[in-house]
């Protein structure tokens, strides 16, 4: 009974989607949004990237958002994940080549991190993606070394701060009598590294959020318990 | 009235910065969350006043749409905002191992939802709404035994399901209009929309967005959920994030898809969620799944309510949401001490009177008994049903009526075994006194809303005939007109 209510379902899925394929005419999409944005970006907002001028500017409330999920996926994940006894044995060390090649990578990859982050406004890439690669430096050395721990207080302690440092900025602007997330600051000269008024900062404030984030969560997973 | 942003904003700086407060001081962290929720509270039932007759929108960083995304509140929107605000707050969660975790879903599920019903934005719509799931998996998980997993793993899965339908939709709507604003849809609907990928459009997107109000065919993870996730969790979830979900729905009838085949397709779902959910309902041996299948019931009545054509059907739809807003959380917090079986509960009205009074009462305003305000809602759909003339509106009406006979049936079933003699020795637990408070309240309020029902009911007739008002929401939000 389950299987054909569930094969009747597809089928009517199947049949819908067959129908809207049939009726739409390829590429005749109408951007008039996209297109909008393109003539407006430079000089509303002042971020070369225009992606960025629309993720941090006409869509910076979608951005808050999905910091929010993965920050809400990371509380439900630490809520479900098990606690480790302090009896539990841990992995030893991975060997010399592991041990130094992370030792080599971690200056590295915090510099990249930062560097993608600095110049989301510029040129592709911005918070997240840099983010990303931040939690990767602190999280490589612990794969090499699992005997060594985390700071759980500083990790949750940038990721809230960065957090409510992209919200105080946008009610900041409220303060001053605009709308919410509203971007502060002069707009500058297209391309020029200050540039974009608040943008840059929200940026970092995305990146130090992600990162801590991600690597926390990762340490979290690292540390919980396998089941035998 | 830019303070509208602060009713997503408060909650969720508050929830980035908790496990921070934490550090500093355990009784702040305790305190701050509803507090927080009180103040945003404050704020929504302050801009109320200034809501009149008139609703108001908000450019969200300084960019007119359709370019940048607006906020639009009229009083339906801020009543549902509000609703989610003091909904979260009267069902904060207990304090377990793990409060801080749990107060940091609700703050956020709180500030969520207050975006769901304020938002104007489709995609923006589709953030909140992911963000509405990502919180109840959480939440749902909290008890941590095998049975909640299983039931998150299948709402996880069923959800997920839903925002991709959803998604889809919305990428229909956006390739034929190239627009997601949904002031400048609503302009663009007449001739864009207006066919059969507009109708596809909508039904992926009814389908999706139906998930959280327990719409028919992805309602499966319905009593699962609601039999394993604490009590106070399942209550937010059928008692507020369905209706969300349900406004959401009514806000793309009104404004977007204008077309009486996408009410035919609500009418015939909805009849058949009564029809399935009572059922199962009259089935059910086990208290929570009892009232998670009649919750399904119930919201097939709304989903036939707002399928009548015009205004009547957003008001009759709303008084049904509205009273069913009240009910369901004070039933959940009933469940709190009565889970598993209904054998178990003969003769709990001994240690819990208050409690087995509670229920009848709640039981008869769900069936319909007058003069409680759930009778007042039923005739008010069922008057309007019988006015639209037609074959398939007046099965709606049947299909209603039958639900309630058996509504009637399975609930006195189980107010009436609360007052048998029990022979064994096992009634049920008395209820905590902060679960009968919250419900007392519920109740209070049930029955102040069956003293005042004539001017309550011209209110929520203003509401409605504000929010089915195209015009005024196209003209409030006023999009730029791109070339």
């Amino acid at each position: 009974m389950q299987r054909l209510s569930s094969a009747l379902f597809l089928l009517g899925l199947g049949l819908l989607i067959a129908a809207i394929f049939r009726g739409m005419e390829f590429g005749t999409a109408a951007p008039i949004v996209g297109q909008a944005i393109n003539s407006a970006a430079a000089e509303q907002v002042g971020a070369a990237n225009f992606v960025t001028a629309v993720v941090l500017g006409y869509r910076g409330f979608d951005t808050l958002l999905e910091l929010t999920i993965l920050f809400t996926a990371a509380t439900a994940g630490g809520l479900v994940l098990g606690k480790r006894s302090p009896t539990a044995k841990r992995d030893p060390d991975a060997g010399f080549i592991l041990q130094a090649g992370a030792d080599l990578l971690f200056p590295l990859l915090v510099i990249v991190g930062l560097y993608i982050i600095l110049h989301g406004h510029l040129t592709p890439g911005g918070g997240f993606q840099g983010g990303v690669i931040l939690a990767s430096a602190f999280f490589i050395p612990i794969l090499a070394r699992p005997g060594t721990r985390m700071s759980h207080a500083a990790v949750s302690t940038i990721e809230g701060l960065a957090g409510a440092s992209f919200i105080f900025i946008g009610l900041l602007a409220m303060f001053g009598g605009e709308a919410f997330l509203t971007p502060l600051m002069d707009r500058g000269e297209l391309g020029a590294l200050l540039s974009a008024g608040s943008l840059p900062l929200l940026y970092l404030a995305v990146g130090l959020k992600v990162g801590s984030e991600l690597a926390g969560l990762l340490t979290h997973l690292s540390e919980s318990e396998a089941v035998d | 009235m830019n303070q509208l942003a602060l009713l997503v904003a408060l909650p969720l700086i508050t929830a980035f910065l908790l496990p921070v407060v934490n550090r500093v001081s355990t009784l702040a962290a305790r305190w701050v969350g509803p507090l927080v929720l009180l103040l945003t509270s404050a704020i929504g039932i302050s801009l109320w006043p200034q809501l009149g007759d008139s609703a108001v929108a908000v450019e969200l960083g300084g960019f007119r749409p359709p370019l940048g995304i607006s906020l639009y509140a009229d009083r339906m929107a801020l009543l549902f905002a509000l609703a989610t605000s003091i909904g979260t707050l009267l069902l904060w969660p207990s304090r377990g191992e793990e409060w801080l975790r749990q107060s940091t879903l609700a703050l956020i599920l709180a500030a969520s939802g207050s975006g769901l019903a304020l938002s104007g934005d489709l995609f923006n719509i589709y953030v909140f709404y992911e963000l509405v799931a990502v919180v109840s998996y959480g939440l749902i998980a909290a008890r941590s035994s095998a049975g909640s997993f299983a039931a998150t793993l299948r709402y996880l899965i069923v959800s997920s399901f839903g925002a991709a339908l959803a998604l889809t939709g919305i990428a229909l709507v956006y390739q034929a209009t190239g627009t997601l604003n949904l002031a400048q849809l609503s302009r663009l609907a007449p001739t864009h929309l207006n066919n059969l990928q507009g109708l596809s459009a909508f039904v992926l997107m009814l389908i999706g967005f139906g998930v959280k109000a327990e719409l028919f065919p992805v309602n499966t993870w319905v009593p699962e959920v609601y039999a394993t996730a604490p009590t106070r969790v399942s209550g937010l979830l059928a008692g507020v994030v369905s209706k969300l979900a349900l406004l959401i729905i009514v806000r793309l009838l009104v404004l977007v898809f204008n077309q009486p085949e996408a009410l035919t397709v609500m009418l015939v779902l909805g009849m058949l969620g009564v029809v399935t959910g009572e059922l199962a309902a009259w089935r059910a041996r086990d208290f929570n799944r009892m009232i998670a299948y009649s919750s399904i019931g119930q919201l097939g009545i709304m989903f036939i309510a707002f399928s009548i054509p015009g205004e009547a059907g957003v008001f009759a739809g709303l008084a049904v949401a509205l009273h069913h807003l009240v009910v369901k959380p004070a039933m959940f917090l009933l469940a709190e001490r009565w889970q598993g079986s209904l054998h178990r509960l003969a003769g709990a009205a001994r240690t819990s009177p208050l409690g087995a009074a509670l229920f009848v009462l709640l039981a008869l305003s769900l069936i319909g008994v007058p003069p409680l305000p759930g009778f007042w809602a039923k005739l008010l759909v069922m008057v309007n049903l019988m006015a639209q003339e037609n074959t398939l509106y007046m099965a709606g009406a049947w299909v209603i009526m039958g639900g309630a006979a058996l509504e009637a049936n399975y609930l006195f079933r189980v107010a009436s075994s609360f007052y048998h003699r029990s022979d064994e020795q096992s009634s049920p637990a008395a209820h905590r006194t902060r679960d009968l408070a919250t419900a007392s309240l519920l109740g209070a309020g049930l029955l102040a809303g069956a003293v005042l029902i004539m001017p309550l009911a011209d209110e929520i007739e203003g509401i409605a005939s504000q929010a089915a008002s195209k015009n005024r929401y196209v003209q409030t939000v006023n999009p730029e007109v791109l070339p």
